[in-house]
């Protein structure tokens, strides 16, 4: 018994009980929501826990900092939105090969910047993001500045019966689920394998893992094209979904942090992170970007709109959250360094250890 | 016939000898004591031998094959491997996890490695710490742990660097019958250690280094007698 259930480990009953729950309610929530607007903000967050958990293999399982993922992103978004304005490829290929060229492309790139090691690899991964921005910033085929707007998505045929025409956000609310709960399988099947324990241990230590028998060069490419895969996807459903890219949102250095503050914050290197992490940062970061804090602060008295504070706060706390970010970022790493989901782990081991 | 040939090994740092001209053999089933002071290039042959980075000049054979240019996981893999002078425990890992990550070497299957991780574990005498993270391990329990994740790679040869250094007697004592036992269990070993007495108790032979050089070698009755040998120990100061 005892064996059993040390073979089950992390696979215990009731938070995989939690999970099934979880995912039923979120199956069924758009026949409950009415308001287009909540499911647009879940839709934003499936998007980020999608490319969190991405990033998650890389970065959390395997340690290495990529703060360049917009680049994958963006040419998952791109591949898929050319292909269907200009070649007319249905998306549901697009986004398979979207898969592909990342995959390819990303491969190239670990197979230069994997020898750079801790502040090296990061900021060659920066520089190489910057490069692909630069470069579509510039190309006929990627439209430059102007970006692609998408006119309209064909429907959705199984024969010859449509599935749906994608004019409301509803399908995009259940591809997003799909994908998410496919990137915390996979996550999930890489932590409980021959993977998660060389990713890991090349984390923890690439000297030692490399003497252990651990092809450092093989692993770390295996967990790039993991990662890039689940980040390639979110960019092709974004730009479906938001019907417009361009190298300022999907290949934005902005962005890259985006995804690897959603990890931080969630807390890196754990199947629930990213999630976590999602579901805190991206409310937050809607509700500076469309000025409602200041709007509530206003609102609720603590501070007047015709103060000097509150007129500036309403003209600039909008454009400030890349500061906030920042700040929060501090706290976290200061207070929290395994994030939220560490942290609350932290406080319920010490409460066991308390009643105990 | 030879386990380890090392043939006219020189490994330079720019204008540093840390290597220079070494040859040695080493036959199955021995243990090899590598003594010499500090600075003598104890730790950098052994980072020759384990492909850690290729000699500059001279060649490394172990088991029939030439080791030139073979990387550190092509190394484990033909069955030889090293522990670390500074211990490189996997922090944010348990014992049992970083003792697997050793097995891993040899089988695809969790399962299996768990089962030769908690055999090792065992061997070491750290069973009642599996599931501790290796970072909260104290230093006497992280050298042990780095035998037992290197005993799990399934070596021929293993290569031991000062996996005393820092322990206190009764500590240093454990160690000793592991190496001991280790050696019944028909493992080659080659083993780096400033404590002279346990050098002398455990060790078949003995390769003295000086300053990169290789000063003498023999059995140990042969080194303490040795002249340059006790003039480089005790004469240096
Ligand atoms: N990577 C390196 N770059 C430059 N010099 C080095 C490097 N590694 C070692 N050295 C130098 O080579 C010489 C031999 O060092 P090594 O670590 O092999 O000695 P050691 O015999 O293991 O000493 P100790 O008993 O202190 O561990 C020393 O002078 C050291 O400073
Ligand atoms: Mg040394």
């Amino acid at each position: 018994m005892r064996s059993f259930m040390h073979n089950m480990r992390g696979a215990s009953v009731f938070p995989i009980l939690l999970t099934v729950a979880g995912a039923t309610a979120l199956f069924l929530l758009p026949n409950f929501v009415e308001s287009t607007y909540a499911l647009h903000i879940m839709i934003l967050i499936f998007i980020s826990v999608i490319m969190g958990t991405g990033w998650n293999i890389l970065g959390g399982y395997t340690g290495q900092y990529s703060v360049g993922h917009a680049a994958y992103f963006g040419i998952g978004a791109y591949t898929t939105l050319i292909l269907m304005q200009y070649h007319q490829v249905a998306p549901w290929y697009g986004v398979w090969a979207g898969v592909v060229v990342a995959v390819a492309i990303a491969l190239v790139v670990g197979s230069i910047c994997f020898r750079l090691r801790g502040p090296y690899f990061v900021l060659a991964s920066i520089a190489v993001a910057e490069i692909f921005r630069v470069t579509a910033l510039n190309l006929r085929l990627t439209n430059g500045a102007e970006g692609i707007l998408i006119t309209d998505i064909p429907p959705f045929k199984i024969g010859n019966a449509v599935v749906t025409d994608f004019m409301s956000k509803v399908p995009f609310y259940y591809i997003g689920l799909v994908i998410l709960i496919f990137a915390i399988i996979v996550t999930w099947m890489v932590q409980n394998s021959k993977l998660g324990y060389y990713f890991q241990a090349i984390r923890e230590d690439q000297d030692a893992a490399h003497s252990l028998g651990i092809n450092l060069t093989t692993y770390k490419n295996a967990a790039l094209a993991i990662s890039v895969v689940f980040t390639s996807m979110a960019g092709s459903l974004y730009g479906l979904y938001v019907g417009f890219i361009d190298p300022s949102t999907v290949l934005a250095l902005d962005l890259s942090v985006h995804i690897v503050m959603i990890c931080i914050i969630g807390g890196i290197g754990t199947i629930w992170g990213p999630a976590i992490g999602a579901v805190i940062l991206v409310p937050f970061s809607e509700a500076l970007r469309s000025n409602m804090i200041a709007q509530a602060l206003i609102d609720s008295g603590i501070i007047s709109e015709n103060s000097r504070i509150g007129a500036f706060l309403k003209d600039q706390l909008s454009h400030a959250h890349v500061l906030i970010y920042g700040i929060l970022l501090v706290i976290v790493i200061l207070y929290m360094p395994d994030g939220i989901l560490g942290f609350a782990r932290k406080l319920l081991a010490k409460r066991r250890k308390e009643a105990a | 016939m030879a386990i380890l040939e090392i043939k006219h090994v020189s490994k330079f740092f720019g204008g540093l000898a840390a290597n220079s001209n070494v040859s040695f053999e080493m036959a199955q089933g021995m243990i090899m004591g590598l003594i010499g002071p500090n600075g003598a290039g104890k730790t950098t042959l052994f980072n020759c031998i384990t492909g850690y980075y290729p000699p500059s000049q001279g060649d490394v054979i172990f088991d029939g094959h030439r080791m030139n240019g073979l990387h550190p996981d092509a190394v484990c893999k033909l069955g030889m491997a090293r522990t670390w002078q500074k211990v490189r425990p996997l922090a944010k890992m348990s014992v049992v996890d970083n003792v697997m990550v050793g097995a891993l070497c040899r089988t695809n299957s969790l399962k299996v490695a768990r089962e030769m991780a908690i055999e090792r574990i065992k061997i070491v005498g750290l069973e009642n710490r599996a599931k501790v993270l290796a970072g909260s391990l104290p230093i006497g329990e992280r050298k042990k742990l780095e035998v037992a994740r290197v005993l799990a790679t399934q070596p021929k040869l293993l290569l031991l660097d000062e996996v005393m250094g820092g322990l206190n007697p009764t500590e240093s004592e454990e160690i000793i019958q592991l190496i001991l036992d280790i050696k019944e269990i028909g493992i080659t070993q080659m083993v780096i250690e400033h404590d002279m007495k346990a050098i002398m108790r455990i060790s078949d032979r003995i390769v003295v280094l000086s300053s990169g050089e290789k000063l003498a070698e023999g059995n140990p009755q042969e080194i303490v007698s040795n002249k340059a040998v006790v003039d480089a120990y005790l004469g240096g100061d």
